[in-house]
């Protein structure tokens, strides 16, 4: 990384904290879980060229690598941000990556496999496909002939049914059947997992982000809140728990950079599954402390805190659940020798 | 908000990619005949011909002048060789707590003539050291030490009773903290030095705490008028407790702090693999401890590059100790889970004796170093609870 790409990514992550900072709150969280998408925020966003990061500069983008976005994908965790930059910001890297155009708008990413057939017709579908509802565009990977290939199609073009998620946001399935999409290219780039790798990661930095906040929100909490005439924070108990979420938030964040930066390096499918399978678990237990640290306030409609667990129990089942990840690192191991286990850990990233 | 904790990525470049292959091999032919028992001491296991063989090698004190006997090398390479050796289990006790401890303090604080005398000798793997920090009613709370230094005409005389001091019985020196002025029970902190000993000075005496294990690793040591000699004390007087905390700091993020069971793991797939076993909990147990695995390396690694940069992240070194151990302490119940592993210890089974003994032998992975209590209580201060 040169000096110059530290900066835009530093510079980047600023605006975006400054933006949300000032536009989300939870009128914003409410609003969105009502299934509406804030169109101004969006608007600003766009224009800020924020999720064109990834992006190739001669597509217009900021030629950002994962690693040095790793930031700003972190903040829309931290903010809890109610759109979909990640999935477009994904979208459009990959879109540039295979040479096609990137439409403007929200765009939504499956994490499946889907088939692309002779005639150049899709078929495949997506239980759960996030921001479906209000996206314009959506990007699967399918193959053909055993090759991977990313088509673009309309978020109308198949048959998708709304439905009901943990964290209230707009989601649905999707089934294409048949249909012609956009734009298609080959996606040497992505191996047989497809998109899921890199849903995967942005889950995990998403996640990382939302525990920083939820530990952030502990402590302010703790500090504040008086039981036996001294802040709950002066317990050792509480004390103890804090830690342990912190313990949890700090292996979140590392695993998070850890699958960009693999990702970067033409490994993300190893590195996905190593963030997503820590990560996932990290979110189980910070949760679960923080509702401990906040008592009953935490579960009850009015505190913000729900709105964070509930996007940490969403998304640790989003790309690939933790256990999903485990299970295929655990095969890719058991594959082997025992001896190989360490060469597989001390190999450098990408390998 | 930023993030309340630093950890910048630190990749290994790939030019140590040869050192690694050499402590590899090397370690591939001595650890033929390692038991899985002398497997599971690995950085407390007390082999002084191993230390020695490693020492002529040039991987102790690999980052001190060569005027000391060191090797100059870089962080980072011993770093490579160090978790080389874990990987396998290797017995490092001989030379590890001078390696990692006793000789990098001499090197920042100590006198002329203590780094020649000394620091060659470690390298070489001819002396080991030991740490004398607990107490019979200091463990965590070590600023309560009440052993204590009196000076004396050309020294001092040490009294009292060091706990937990491991391979005492074997080790030639110790470094060891005592209270060489103020009162435990009005100036904790102040008061306190650190003082190099030799172990065959009169006066001292060791006994062995037997473990759990059944076997006696930790030592009891009493000091009954033991002179030391002025040129011993190291650093300077009353200022041991703030050098005994920077040692500490450093430790914590080492990887023997997450590879203390490391070994299982290897042992543990062949093992799935020979029954055949292929379940999806098996794959996703195993998985889950290689992730762990690879981010508490990421972690301990950076450390390592900000320690480097001249940063002392105390509160990252807490948190990675205490994923750590809670990582290394699961290990042997995995296998239990995993390969319905009776409790029978059956010789020259290695993954057998491994697993025995480090079912028996994690109880002390949280304890060592810094309570996981201790730790956490950093963490929270550290976070701004108040």
């Amino acid at each position: 990384m040169s000096n110059s790409e530290m900066n835009i990514s530093e510079m980047l992550a600023e605006q975006v904290q400054r933006l949300f900072s000032a536009r989300i709150d939870r009128d914003t969280w409410v609003h969105a879980e009502d299934g509406e998408l804030d169109s101004d925020l969006w608007q600003e966003i766009e224009a800020m060229g924020i999720t064109l990061a990834l992006s190739d500069e001669n597509a217009g983008g900021a030629g950002l690598n994962w690693a040095d976005s790793e930031p700003v994908l972190r903040l829309c965790g931290v903010h809890a941000a109610p759109v979909p930059i990640g999935e477009t910001t994904i979208a459009a890297w990959a879109l540039s990556r295979a040479g096609l155009e990137v439409p403007e708008g929200v765009l939504a990413i499956s994490g499946e496999i889907f088939q692309l057939d002779a005639q150049g017709r899709l078929q495949g579908q997506d239980a759960q496909l996030s921001w479906l509802p209000v996206a314009g565009h959506v990007l699967v990977a399918a193959l053909r002939e055993g090759v991977t290939h990313l088509c673009l199609v309309s978020a109308d073009a198949g048959r998708q049914q709304a439905i009901d998620t943990l964290d209230r946001l707009p989601c649905a399935s999707m089934e294409l059947e048949n249909v012609i999409p956009l734009q298609t290219a080959e996606a040497p780039f992505l191996d047989e997992l497809g998109l899921r790798p890199h849903l995967a990661a942005l889950r995990s930095m998403q996640m990382a982000g939302a525990l920083a906040r939820v530990l952030d929100l502990c402590v302010e909490y703790a500090n504040t809140r008086v039981q036996f005439d001294k802040p709950i924070g002066k317990f050792q108990a509480i004390q103890q728990m804090v830690a342990e979420l912190a313990s949890q938030a700090a292996a979140a964040q590392v695993a998070g950079l850890y699958a960009a930066r693999q990702v970067d390096a033409g490994n993300a499918s190893y590195g996905a599954a190593v963030a997503k399978s820590l990560v996932g678990r990290a979110a189980t237990r910070a949760a679960a402390i923080a509702h401990q640290v906040f008592g009953a306030i935490g579960v009850t409609d009015e505190h913000s805190l729900h709105y964070y667990t509930r996007r940490l129990w969403q998304w640790r089942s989003e790309g690939g659940s933790e256990h999903w990840w485990s299970e295929r690192i655990g095969r890719k191991v058991l594959a082997k020798d025992g001896a190989h286990l360490w060469q597989q850990l001390t190999a450098p990233i990408g390998a | 908000m930023t993030s309340p904790f630093s950890f910048k990525p630190l990749q290994l470049p790939s030019s140590l990619e040869p050192l690694r292959l050499e402590a590899r091999a090397f370690l591939a032919e001595a650890a033929k005949d390692w038991s899985g028992w002398k497997v599971g001491h690995s950085w407390t296991g007390f082999d002084r011909d191993f230390s020695r063989e490693v020492g002529k090698r040039g991987w102790i004190g690999m980052t001190w002048p060569k005027a000391y006997g060191g090797h100059e090398r870089s962080g980072l390479e011993r770093y490579v060789v160090v978790e080389e050796m874990l990987a396998v289990g290797a017995p490092l006790g001989a030379h590890w707590f001078g390696d990692r401890q006793s000789g990098p303090l001499l090197l920042r604080l100590g006198t002329e003539a203590q780094r020649q005398r000394f620091l060659p000798l470690i390298a070489r793997g001819e002396a080991s050291f030991c740490i004398g920090l607990s107490e019979p009613d200091s463990g965590s709370d070590l600023a309560s030490l009440r052993s204590r230094a009196t000076r004396v005409e050309g020294g001092w005389r040490l009294n009292g009773r060091k706990v937990w001091t491991t391979n005492a019985h074997l080790c030639d020196f110790m470094i060891g903290l005592f209270r060489s002025g103020g009162q435990a029970d009005t100036e904790k902190h102040k008061g306190l030095s650190q003082f190099l000993i030799d172990m065959s000075a009169s006066g001292i005496e060791v006994r062995p705490i037997h473990d759990l294990t059944g076997e006696a690793h930790f030592n009891e040591v009493t000091f009954d008028n033991v002179f030391v000699p002025d040129d011993m004390l190291v650093g300077r007087e009353g200022d041991g407790w703030a050098q005994a905390s920077g040692e500490l700091a450093f430790e914590r993020s080492q990887p023997d702090r997450y590879m203390s069971a490391f070994p299982l793991l290897p042992l543990t797939i062949d093992a799935l693999r020979e029954a055949g076993t292929d379940d999806r909990l098996a794959s996703r147990r195993l998985g889950e401890a290689v992730a762990e695995l690879a981010v508490l390396r990421e972690m301990s690694l950076s450390i390592v590059g900000q320690l480097q940069d001249g940063h002392s992240p105390a509160k990252e070194a807490a948190l990675v100790k205490d994923l750590g151990n809670l990582h290394e302490q699961r290990m042997p119940d995995l296998v239990r889970e995993l390969l319905d592993c009776p409790s029978s210890i059956v010789a020259a089974d290695r993954l057998s004796e491994l697993q025995a003994f480090l079912v028996q032998n994690v109880p002390s992975f949280s304890l060592r170093g810094g309570t996981r209590e201790i730790l956490r209580g950093i963490i929270a201060k550290g976070l701004g609870l108040k």
